[in-house]
């Protein structure tokens, strides 16, 4: 029977084969989608026991510089850094010329973000030296960075340029996106400003995540009467904020990916029908040999679901392989997201929807050859 | 002799149920299509009804943006001083310094965005013509007034008329709701020493100044970006937000194509898998054509002829389907000022031509293979074929 099904494929091979790449294509978008969707919601690299403090009312209004001291002594706060986004243009506008950077405080960064992995040496000299900085592994690489280098940013939120010596890279594996960052030093940001004394967020990391709710309170009832209240969140909230802002990005992609479901459905459907409308007389003959509707039905399903499952896999290679290039066009095209990778979780759902696929295209041709009556199915022309 | 147009129509009715569900998957692809080039549209329709093409903006000098800028007030008021500004009947010039700051608001479907808050000056308005109240009063300087842009109200709840608002550490009143058409009307206005007091800012963000003539537009520019002491840069309004257009609809346009293509691709083997059928099914049909007297390149041409009103048709339902998103209101965030943007989406006549195009050409490609085959093959083989 299996061996029927597989002569039945290759009975008309251009029709299977155009098939198999209509709902291939279809399936590498869904996955194209799945894919991107997974990596705005991974928030990448976020601990769930880091907070930010931010001012209340907007990231563009920054915190005073005496803030700091009074967020450290909290109760469950192990560290803290102040952190500042400079937003510059390196070279020009274009956005694969953008990146985020950073003004930190070199001292205690690494005690807020222990995960960044750095030569002790090259973070020695870059902490040494007020217009040094380090870049992820990854950003390096893209610009062709190599340690004593000038990079030159040129503010846009800030009114001042900064010219900065590379002194090092950093990696960290469970963030590549974290690799497309640049550190340098808050105090040389805040000189070239005539010293202003403000902060654009604080980072705390918590003893456990278990403090957090607590250290949320205290820390914005610390500062809700002064001149600049505070925001407290997870990183993972802060970070997912980003995205809320684009819209209902979820909602758009969810309709795009349902209108390609049915449009593959159809196109599939199509098929299926083409083909079982040649068979009818076949289907006739193999009830008078005996066999049973299930068995019937079993091999028109079995023909759907091959062509269902063949079309998922290819699309899961072409997408692994498109994702390589791709996904770095598109990291490039949304910075604020992380690495857009093919996932387990989206393989597996590519899969069970080529299954899906390929049991409703072949549910009603099967339906109609197990309800055939023989003499009617003999009588007629293929 | 040309085969007629009717043979073509005929015999696409001849398999309807194979015809239409391709006309389906292909008219899906195109609706898809045409709903994100309808975003594009309408997000640029949105920032270019904001610009005028008299008004020059001017910002400190390396910010992209009014929410990056920010200057003093004597800079702003030597920047008013010069010369070739359009003055109003009491001849005051045409000049508005603004600030403009981002505060943090919950949106209908309970999602946060950043919203921006314009404090004019006294001429603000009358530089943009386009403004007018839609509910309510204007604000008055100085009383803790503010109005809202129309499609604000829709989208954030606490920002309606009549409620009471806290920004930054003052509490204002809605007073009105207004409209300018344009990138606006997902801003609060209110007067630019209120929202100064309620922020602590002695700053401004912008000077929105009116040419007096048209070609004085270039000649403003020139003269504050050539002032040395003012470190500011000057742009013609309607080039600002068309830089902001690029940045933000681009991204709606690339996501668009490459659905398209990708769609497109899919839609072409259905195409082909549905004319491959047609010409197998009309074997004998096409070798009585050749023995009658019919060229090759008549038979090719016929069925991808064929092809094409099977896309044709298929585009016209794709559209027809995204019709109704016309008007849909949704809302992003401009990346270059980091504030909300509400548009609606505009299915105009470019947009769902550009979808039946794509329709076309999709049905032509994957319609040529067969067609060739149909005009290749041998009449012998042809009338030798069973049904």
């Amino acid at each position: 029977m299996g061996k029927l099904a597989w002569r039945n494929l290759l009975r008309n091979k251009r029709r299977t084969v155009l098939t198999i790449g209509s709902v291939a294509t279809a399936l590498l978008l869904l996955s194209l989608l799945m894919s991107i969707l997974a990596a705005m919601e991974r928030a990448e690299g976020s601990a769930d026991n880091r907070l930010v403090v931010r001012h209340a009312v907007s990231l563009t209004f920054d915190l005073p510089e005496a803030y700091w001291q009074k967020l450290q002594p909290l109760q469950h706060v192990q560290a803290s850094t102040p952190l500042d986004w400079f937003g510059g243009t390196y070279k020009d506008d274009r956005p694969q010329n953008f990146f985020a950077q950073f003004a930190c405080d070199p001292a205690t960064f690494r005690t807020v973000w222990p995960e960044y992995r750095f030569e002790e040496q090259e973070y020695a000299a870059f902490a040494a030296e007020r217009t040094a900085c380090v870049a992820g592994a990854a950003l390096a690489a893209k610009h062709g960075w190599k340690v004593g280098d000038r990079i030159v940013l040129k503010g846009t939120i800030y009114p001042t340029d900064l010219e900065l010596v590379l002194r090092g890279t950093y990696t960290e594996p469970s963030a590549p996106a974290a690799e497309k960052q640049i550190l340098f030093h808050r105090q040389y940001l805040q000189e070239s400003l005539g010293n202003p004394g403000t902060v654009g967020t604080y980072w705390l990391r918590l003893d456990s995540p278990q403090s957090i709710p607590a250290v949320v309170q205290t820390a914005e009832a610390l500062f809700v009467n002064s001149s600049a209240p505070v925001r407290v969140e997870t990183e993972k909230a802060f970070q997912l904020s980003f995205l809320e802002m684009l819209g209902n990005i979820r909602m758009l992609f969810g309709a795009i990916g349902l209108a390609v479901i049915v449009s593959i459905l159809f196109m599939v459907a199509n098929t299926l029908a083409m083909a079982a409308r040649e068979r009818t007389r076949e289907i006739a003959i193999l009830k008078t040999l005996g066999f049973r509707r299930p068995a019937l039905m079993t091999l028109v399903v079995s023909e759907s679901m091959a062509i269902g499952l063949c079309g998922a896999v290819l699309s899961l290679l072409l997408a692994m392989g498109l994702l390589g290039g791709l996904g770095r066009f598109i990291e490039d095209f949304f910075p604020v997201f992380g690495s857009v990778r093919l996932t387990p979780a989206v393989g597996a759902t590519v899969l069970a929807l080529g299954a899906v696929i390929g049991l409703v295209t072949g549910g009603f041709p099967a339906y109609d050859a197990a309800r055939l009556r023989i003499a009617e199915g003999l009588r007629r022309l293929a | 002799m040309k085969l007629p147009l009717k043979y073509n129509v005929k015999s696409l009715f001849v398999r309807r149920g194979n015809t239409l569900m391709t006309v389906a998957s292909i008219a899906l692809v195109v609706l898809v299509f045409v709903g994100v080039l309808a975003m594009a549209s309408g997000l640029s329709l949105s920032l270019r009804a904001s610009g005028n093409p008299l008004n020059v903006i001017v910002l400190r000098d390396g910010a992209r943006s009014e929410t990056e800028s920010a200057f003093d007030k004597e800079r702003q008021r030597a920047v008013q001083a010069l010369e070739g500004i359009a003055t109003d009947v009491g001849g005051q010039p045409l000049a508005s310094a603004e600030l403009v700051t981002l505060q943090i608001f919950q949106r209908a479907d309970g999602k946060e965005s950043n919203v921006s808050l314009r404090g004019l000056g006294p001429a603000g308005t009358a530089l943009r013509p386009q403004f007018r109240l839609t509910g309510g009063k204007m604000f008055e300087p100085g009383r803790g007034e503010v109005i809202v842009g129309e499609r604000l109200a829709q989208r954030f709840p606490r920002l309606r008329l009549g409620e009471r608002v806290e920004f930054g550490r003052l509490e204002f009143h809605v007073v009105g709701v207004f409209t300018t058409g344009g990138s606006f009307d997902s801003e609060v206005w209110g007067a630019m020493e209120d929202f100064g007091n309620a922020f602590r800012r002695e700053d401004v963000s912008s000077v929105l100044l009116r040419a007096a003539t048209p070609e004085g537009v270039e000649a403003l520019v020139a003269r504050v970006e050539g002032d040395q002491r003012l470190r500011l840069q000057a742009k013609p309004e309607i080039e600002y937000y068309a830089d902001q257009t690029t940045a933000t609809a681009g991204q709606f346009v690339a996501l668009g194509s490459g659905l398209a293509v990708l769609m497109a691709l899919g839609a072409c083997f259905a195409a082909a898998n549905t004319m491959y059928a047609h010409v197998a099914a009309r074997a004998q049909e096409i070798g009585t054509l050749r023995a009658l007297g019919f060229r090759r390149r008549g038979i090719l041409g016929a069925f991808v002829l064929e092809a094409a009103l099977l896309g044709l048709v298929a585009g016209v339902c794709g559209a027809v389907l995204a019709l109704p998103l016309n008007g849909m209101s949704t809302g992003t965030t401009n990346f270059v000022t980091f504030s909300e943007l509400s548009f609606t989406l505009r299915t105009s006549p470019a947009v769902l031509l550009q979808g039946v195009a794509l329709a076309v050409v999709t049905a032509v490609l994957g319609g040529l293979p067969p067609a060739w085959a149909a005009a290749r093959r041998p009449i012998t083989a042809l009338l030798r074929e069973t049904g």
